[in-house]
């Protein structure tokens, strides 16, 4: 049973913080129909941000997440300014590979300059630090408070977009961009807000996770391919339908968690030599394909 | 007088050519050797630590250092090749074994290399056996122990170190002295307490070797391996593997990790509050110095397998100078890796000294008859002697290891202490493992 609730539990923990990865792609796509591959490269160097911050000033970890906001920040505006809003005059397929393109510029810039080696955070106020609470749940503390980070994340993101004129302005700039055009509403800054504001929850997403995953520039590939899932099931555009999508996929890792409760439980034998837990990262590219087949708008649909 | 000057000229011309003739004739040529380690990525810590130990080793081949008892250090080069010095080519294959394979065939095709050594991850040790074998240069491995490298039948490879069968097997024989009191300064445990077993290991070519052997001996010694599990040596995150490895609650957890991911595995073990009453490691990742260095107190009660622990130096005399002359140029001890790649370099010092010739199939000859006397070497083994028959063609047959535990020493500092083989065991262990 132990393992039935520690897997609940940290599929939660986790998909909170998933979900904040997914953000900012649910954000750039809701604003100006663009998908960005480089995604999980933004993450890779949120990571780094908050790792190197952390290591060169001493400065706690979490203390860390303002600079980590504003490097995301200034990298996606930087991006769109500097690149992508030439490639928006070409067609959806120049769009997939420029930003494909950026993906291999960022991750080698970052092997340039970081090298390949894994680094990982190792002191810090929470690293480290755990509590049993019982019933086989262990809490870390960092994923913990990982979780209430991305949630005020989340909430702050929400009123941005809900209860702020730039929210609606941006809003406006989704549903129809020369509608808004003709309102006023000067899209092409709301484009290279959207990348900003895309670019910093995905940096902060980095660098709360590198309080407890290492990094090394190719960290991005994986984060990229959850990104989408999360999106995919929870409809692109859909910030709310990001959260509880994020939340459904951190619990679609722990499957290997509950295999074994299962096999443990029934004392299965046959389910004892498949080895569930060394396809963990499958079971998010069979959700992904799977629900593009039953269900390509996701659970919150599409922006309408 | 004019004819006089000319033919005096002519003279000068012949004698200068005259005295030039030897050292033209016998100049000592400069040995090549590729070395392939990952001197990046995720076991670039143990790529450092095998680069130096390999540097060290050519270092005293290349020079007299009389104070050293070891035949290559008597000599400034390889004496029967008229002194000439060994170069080593450094090649860092980053733990991918296509890079190792490309980088084996630049080494030969465009350095011209006269051998190679490597390549620690036995992936990527098999590649450039492949590559080897090929082309038909000489590879003599230090640090690789998938039983399967010396399998394979080539006649162009040989290991120095023994494989994972020899150390699996060591750590089966040390739970069976754990229950038969056999341990220095622990009473006999009983069978039950240790007897449910959980593995992990890293899922190339070493790794999922490794699982197999633990698979195969734990039956042969009547344990139970309640999980086995394979996972990636790159993976950023283990939280999954962990609990899946504590939900059987195993009396012993088993390890084959390389490098950043032993750290993780252990602070994931830490986080979630793992209990267990053994852990070992398969060495790699277990015994580089960033484990200890970065973990810490977290590492006491941690066994590892190795080759050599600086303590070896108690009993050979020799391995406490080359040990001292290490920590000197690096500021680290010899580790399991470090002292297995100066080894490595020091079978290729004997195999050239013997063959008196770079012609590849001298070399083969040499590295085929070669017998290295124990004494000469810093690990503690009966020596090296390739084998040219049976099951493991090319693999050293008078080698063994050693299982280390770290303890704390009164001046605070972690230390590994030998605590197999039984009768050179350094100090009581530590069971069971602490809580973390």
């Amino acid at each position: 049973m132990d393992i039935l609730f520690g897997s609940i539990v940290s599929g939660v923990l986790i998909g909170m913080v998933l979900a904040l990865v997914a953000l900012g792609l649910t954000i750039i796509f809701g604003v100006m129909d663009i998908v960005n591959f480089a995604h999980g490269e933004f993450l890779m160097i949120g990571m780094y941000t908050g790792l190197l911050t952390a290591q060169a000033t001493g400065m706690d970890p979490l203390f860390c997440l303002p600079v980590a906001a504003a490097v995301g920040f200034v990298l996606g505006v930087l991006c769109y300014g500097g690149f992508v809003k030439y490639l928006l005059r070409g067609p959806m397929i120049a769009q997939l590979l420029g930003t494909f393109g950026l993906m291999l510029v960022l991750r080698n810039l970052a092997l340039l300059f970081f090298g390949s080696e894994d680094r990982a955070l190792h002191h810090g106020l929470l690293v480290g630090k755990s509590f049993d609470i019982g019933m086989g749940i262990i809490l870390s503390a960092t994923k913990l408070a990982t979780a209430v980070l991305s949630i005020l994340s989340f909430g702050a993101v929400w009123l941005l977009m809900n209860r702020t004129k730039i929210g609606k302005a941006l809003t406006a700039t989704a549903l129809n961009r020369q509608g808004a055009r003709y309102m006023g509403i000067p899209t092409e800054r709301m484009n290279m807000l959207a990348w900003g504001i895309g670019g910093a929850t995905v940096t902060i997403a980095g660098a709360l996770i590198v309080n407890f995953w290492s990094v090394t520039p190719y960290v991005g590939l994986i984060f990229t391919m959850i990104a989408f899932t999360v999106v995919a099931l929870g409809g692109f555009g859909s910030v709310p339908g990001a959260f509880f999508a994020g939340l459904v996929v951190g619990l679609i890792m722990e499957i290997p968690g509950f295999w074994d409760f299962f096999q443990l439980s029934f004392a299965i034998d046959w389910m004892a030599d498949v080895p569930m837990i060394s396809f963990k990262y499958t079971w998010i590219y069979v959700a992904y394909f799977v629900i593009m087949l039953i269900s390509p708008r996701g659970l919150f649909g599409w922006k309408q | 007088m004019k004819s006089f000057s000319k033919s005096a000229k002519r003279l000068g011309l012949v004698l200068i050519a005259v005295l030039a003739l030897p050292s033209v004739l016998f100049a000592a040529e400069e040995i090549k050797i590729g070395v392939l380690f990952p001197l990046t990525g995720g076991a670039a810590s143990a790529g450092r630590e095998l680069r130096a130990g390999a540097e060290l080793a050519a270092d005293i081949a290349n020079n007299v250092m009389p104070d050293l008892n070891m035949t290559m250090a008597k000599n400034a080069g390889i004496k029967s090749l008229g002194g000439a010095k060994i170069t080593l080519i450094f090649k860092d294959h980053e733990g991918n074994p296509t890079l190792g394979a490309d980088l084996a065939k630049k080494l030969i095709l465009d350095d011209k290399v006269h051998g190679l050594m490597g390549a620690y991850h036995s992936a990527v040790t098999k590649a450039v056996s492949g590559v080897a074998e090929q082309y038909g240069v000489p590879l003599i491995n230090d640090s690789s122990t998938s039983p399967d490298l010396t399998r394979q039948g080539y006649k162009w490879f040989w290991r120095a170190t023994p494989h994972d069968n020899y150390f699996t097997k060591d750590l089966f024989e040390f739970l069976k002295g754990m229950t038969e009191g056999k341990v220095k300064g622990l009473a006999a445990v009983p069978k039950k307490d240790i007897t449910n077993l959980a593995a992990a290991c890293e899922k190339t070519e070493w790794g999922s070797a490794v699982a197999e052997l633990i698979e195969k001996f734990a039956k042969e010694y009547g344990f139970e391996l309640k999980k086995s599990i394979l996972y990636g040596a790159k993976a950023t995150d283990l939280s999954g593997e962990v609990r899946s490895l504590t939900a059987v609650k195993p009396d012993a957890m088993l390890f084959a990790s390389y490098g950043s991911d032993s750290i993780l595995m252990m602070k994931t073990l830490k986080d979630q509050k793992a209990q267990t009453r053994v852990l070992w490691g398969q060495n790699a990742g277990f015994e580089v110095p960033e484990f200890v260095n970065t973990l810490g107190d977290t590492t006491i009660g941690v066994l590892t397998r190795t080759v050599f622990i600086p303590k070896v130096g108690q009993v050979k005399p020799v391995a406490a100078k080359v040990n001292a002359m290490y920590k000197a140029k690096t500021g680290n001890d010899l580790s399991g890796a470090s002292a297995r790649a100066f080894t490595g370099l020091q079978a290729w010092v004997h195999v050239l000294e013997k063959a008196g010739s770079l012609k590849p199939e001298d070399i083969q000859k040499a590295a085929n008859a070669i017998e290295i006397a124990g004494e000469e070497l810093v690990v503690p083994w009966q020596g090296i002697k390739f084998a040219t028959t049976g099951e493991d063609i090319g693999q050293n047959i008078l080698g063994s290891g050693l299982i280390g535990q770290y303890q704390k020493r009164a001046d605070g500092k972690i230390d590994l202490e030998i605590v197999y083989p039984f009768n050179l065991a350094t100090a009581n262990m530590i069971y069971p493992f602490p809580k973390f």
